[in-house]
């Protein structure tokens, strides 16, 4: 061999070794993109909800508790977990805050951490770029890849980039054109509401994915665009709180349930075993988050879960349980760092107030029946029982206090599902400005779930209008195919016959009993502007909607009326709404109030109509229009909210910071 | 397809290129003034003012609050110089309430200018007669010194 020859045999090695890091990259990038995303219509709709989100985010803090995430960033930024230094508010005893062993510290650390690579990614690009541009940058990038990928979709990639460069490019010219500074101390706020928006998107591309498995495409591409366009996962998009987190963990959770329950197939990534242990590992992470609702997403996965799977052998519990294990790491770290105990978070530490613990409780009916029984007992027997009582008052109480809350006073559905208006004490606290709006107030789009409701009705009536005897043996022939037992002695275990699709269904319905039960006893309440509590109810309502058959064969049809009432609800709806605020110069609370009572009528015409789309195919196109009226509703309160009423901070984009600007003076 | 490629790398080059340009690194311009540059500095002639004698407090819609409406008021601006600030106040003495909102005015604000005050919800129990007696104050602010503008006597309606 020439010494040329081994120097031309040395470069073809370096290219060929180029050439496979590069594939492997692409390879790299392809399942990142697959994991995250799923499909490209996944990236389109991630891309699609993240640039919408932005159109109304302000910089800044919304409610004071979230100083306390903010000034734990800031703590951990610096590598501890602490908190010296009030960066923001008013002092370091803001909600949420907790004072152990003489040092404060935050909360939500899964969500602090996760925010965390966003702002040292945010303080590298600040290094080199105008911080007062980063985002109306990366706004304009997200604009252009929108553009490419929705164009690849449709087969007009050429039609799809151009029109996304010049969206892209003209919006990026106006927001450099009224560009502000960014202090860096606003930095970390960034961060933080980032992460947050991105955990929206993927939670809104996790339900796009869900359901356009159980379905098709185009339901799935429906239920996404109504939850990112026009229920309250919008509104908390960019308010950096647990919820929209929460919400995100939660969908994933039925995502992989759903996958858990399909037959493996080669193209899949990973087994069904694989995805049943994701499935707890995501409840797992939302326990550094906020243990409680992870605990009450953790209850109804267990019951439906393990009632339906199709095995519950050792190995596929060992399996599970490991992967919660592992997911549960983190919230101990963070526990024994803060607390010294891996099972106390800090926000038990500062609020403790469940039944039957530190003696702080209020003693309900239930509560004071309970400590009479356990006074007759012998101390010996007394003592475990006590324990055991207080250790699952701690878990269960949050439950039983709804419960009671609900059996003492059905009447707060109507106030937190229906209509709010003024509620004295929740009007109280929200300096005697009328917004609270109910779950359908804020969402008027999912009275669509009334088709749900009749569905279960017309399925009773039919039931009761057999003769009775007929209808005992058809329950019970039901109850016993349903629950057909495995000729194993195990049969504890043994799985009962459910479609995937219906598994998720149970889920869906258990986690919002949970939910419900989990924070009724404290609603309505105050600085709730959405029941933002319940919001991973909101998604799963249009879960619902897309899983209801007559919803679907109208969004088949009639797609088209539907989607064009929206764009006239959201063009017109948006300048109707500002005319009739400025021309009777009304207040915040009465410009919410307004968005309630419109949304509450639209609402009624199409629950009805969603009903009764159940029963007859007659009204089909008039339910599509009610629906994309109600969704133009909610479309229409996200943007107005954004750009009007809540105004707290500069604006990412500048232009839109113009824009509301504008609006303001008229 | 090459031509869309291109115009897609193009584009991207410019977006990412502006901001750099600004950028602490290079610095070559800045393009994000503060908008807050020069507030407060300059001149202003006002010649002429309107401003209400009554204001009300309303019912809040659906609710018992009472919101507190100011109706605008109207400056006239002679000539301009920078970007000098015009306050508008109203306080309300007997109720130990005072509210002011701030309006930047800019070089270009020539002729008549409204000014116009945020508005306030008050819970039910802060309301208690039928008219209050408010005072109105309207102060041109430039380099440090506040004028008056105006100054003078309102009355408070409260409307059932």
């Amino acid at each position: 061999m020439t010494p040329a020859d081994a120097v031309e045999g040395h470069e073809q090695t370096t290219e060929s070794r180029t050439v496979v890091i590069r594939e492997r990259l692409a390879q790299a990038g392809a399942v990142a993109l697959r994991v995250c995303v799923g499909t490209r219509l996944g990236l389109v709709v991630f891309l699609g909800a993240l640039a919408f989100f932005a159109l109304y985010w302000r910089i800044g803090l919304f409610i004071n508790d979230s100083y306390t995430l903010a000034n734990a960033l800031v703590a951990l930024a610096d590598g501890h977990l602490w908190v010296g230094e009030a960066v923001y508010g008013p002092g370091l005893e803001t909600p949420g805050m907790v004072l152990h062993e003489g040092a404060y510290y935050g909360r939500n650390y899964g969500q602090i951490v996760f925010s965390l690579p966003f702002l040292w990614a945010f303080e590298g690009l600040a290094a080199v770029a105008d911080p007062g541009l980063i985002l109306s940058m990366a706004w304009a990038l997200v604009i252009v890849a929108l553009g490419r990928e929705s164009g690849r979709l449709l087969d007009r990639p050429a039609l799809g980039a151009s029109a996304g460069v010049i969206c892209a490019l003209g919006t990026f010219a106006a927001n450099v054109a009224v560009a502000r500074p960014l202090p860096p101390r606003l930095f970390p706020i960034v961060a933080l509401q980032v992460s947050s928006m991105v955990a929206a998107a993927l939670g809104v591309v996790t339900l796009y994915r869900l359901v356009a498995r159980i379905h098709d495409r185009r339901i799935g591409l429906a239920a996404a665009t109504v939850t990112g366009l026009a229920t309250p996962v919008a509104f908390w998009a960019s308010l950096p709180k647990r919820h929209v987190i929460i919400t995100a963990l939660v969908l994933g959770t039925c995502y992989a349930l759903y996958r858990s329950r399909l037959t493996a197939s080669p193209d899949d990534l990973v087994s069904p075993l694989a995805f049943r242990a994701i499935t707890y590992g995501l409840v797992g992470l939302a326990t550094w988050i906020h243990g409680g609702e992870a605990f009450g997403v953790f209850l109804p996965l267990v019951v439906v879960d393990v009632s339906t799977a199709r095995s519950n052998d050792p190995r596929s519990l060992v399996i599970v349980g490991i992967a919660l294990f592992v997911s549960l790491a983190p919230f101990f770290v963070t526990n024994v760092l803060i607390s010294g105990s891996p099972l106390k978070p800090p926000r038990v530490l500062s609020s403790f107030q469940y039944l039957g613990t530190g003696g702080t409780t209020s003693r309900t009916g239930w509560g004071t029946f309970v400590q009479s029984m356990i006074d007759g007992l012998p101390p010996a027997v007394a003592a475990p029982v006590t324990t055991v009582l207080t250790r699952s008052s701690v878990l269960f109480g949050q439950f039983f206090k709804g419960a009671g809350a609900l059996v003492a006073d059905p009447g707060r559905l109507y106030r937190v599902f229906v209509r709010g208006g003024d509620i004295p004490a929740v009007s109280e606290a929200n300096f005697s400005q009328t917004f609270y709006l109910t779950v359908l107030e804020a969402a008027p789009v999912i009275a669509g779930v009334a088709g749900s409701l009749a569905v279960g009705a017309v399925g009773a009536w039919q039931f009761l209008c057999e003769s009775p005897r007929a209808a005992v043996t058809r329950f019970w022939s039901r109850v016993r195919s349903r629950f057909r037992l495995r000729s194993r002695p195990r049969s504890w275990l043994a799985p009962l016959n459910v479609s995937p699709a219906r598994t998720v269904d149970a889920f869906v319905v258990a986690l919002s009993v949970s939910f419900l039960l989990m924070y009724i006893s404290r609603l309505p309440l105050h600085a709730q502007l959405t029941v933002r509590y319940l919001l991973p109810l909101y998604p799963l309502a249009v879960y619902a909607m897309a899983r209801q058959a007559s919803l679907r064969r109208i969004l088949a049809a009639h797609w088209r009326s539907g989607l064009w009432t929206w764009a006239g609800g959201v063009l017109v709806g948006c300048q109707l709404f500002v005319v009739v605020v400025a021309a009777r110069s009304l207040g915040r609370g009465e410009a919410v109030q307004v968005h309630a009572l419109v949304g509450l009528a639209a609402a009624g015409v199409f629950a009805v109509l969603a009903a009764s789309s159940v029963l007859t195919e007659r009204f089909d196109r008039a339910t599509a229009v009610a629906g994309g009226l109600t969704a133009a509703l909610g479309t229409d309160f996200l943007l107005l909210s954004g750009l009007v009423y809540f105004q707290y901070g500069q604006y990412a984009l500048p232009a839109a910071g113009w824009v509301a600007d504008l609006l303001a003076t008229a | 397809m090459h031509r869309s490629r291109a115009l897609l790398y193009g584009a991207m080059v410019v977006i990412v290129t502006v901001p750099v340009l600004s950028g602490p690194a290079l610095g070559v311009i800045d393009l994000t003034t503060t908008r807050l540059d020069g507030v407060g500095e300059g001149s202003a002639t006002v010649d002429d003012v309107e401003v209400s004698d009554t204001a009300r407090f309303d019912r809040a819609l659906s609710s018992d609050s009472y919101i507190l409406k100011v109706p605008d008021a109207r400056i006239h601006v002679a000539t301009i110089e920078g970007r000098p600030v015009v306050g508008y106040k109203i306080s309300i003495h007997e109720m130990g309430y005072s509210r002011e909102t701030s309006t930047i005015l800019d070089t270009g604000d020539t002729g008549w200018v409204s000014l116009s005050l945020k508005e306030l919800t008050l819970a039910p129990d802060r309301i208690d007669r039928q008219s209050y007696a408010g005072e109105l104050k309207l102060t041109l602010r430039v380099n440090g010194t506040s004028e008056t503008l105006y100054e003078g006597n309102m009355t408070v309606e409260v409307s059932e």
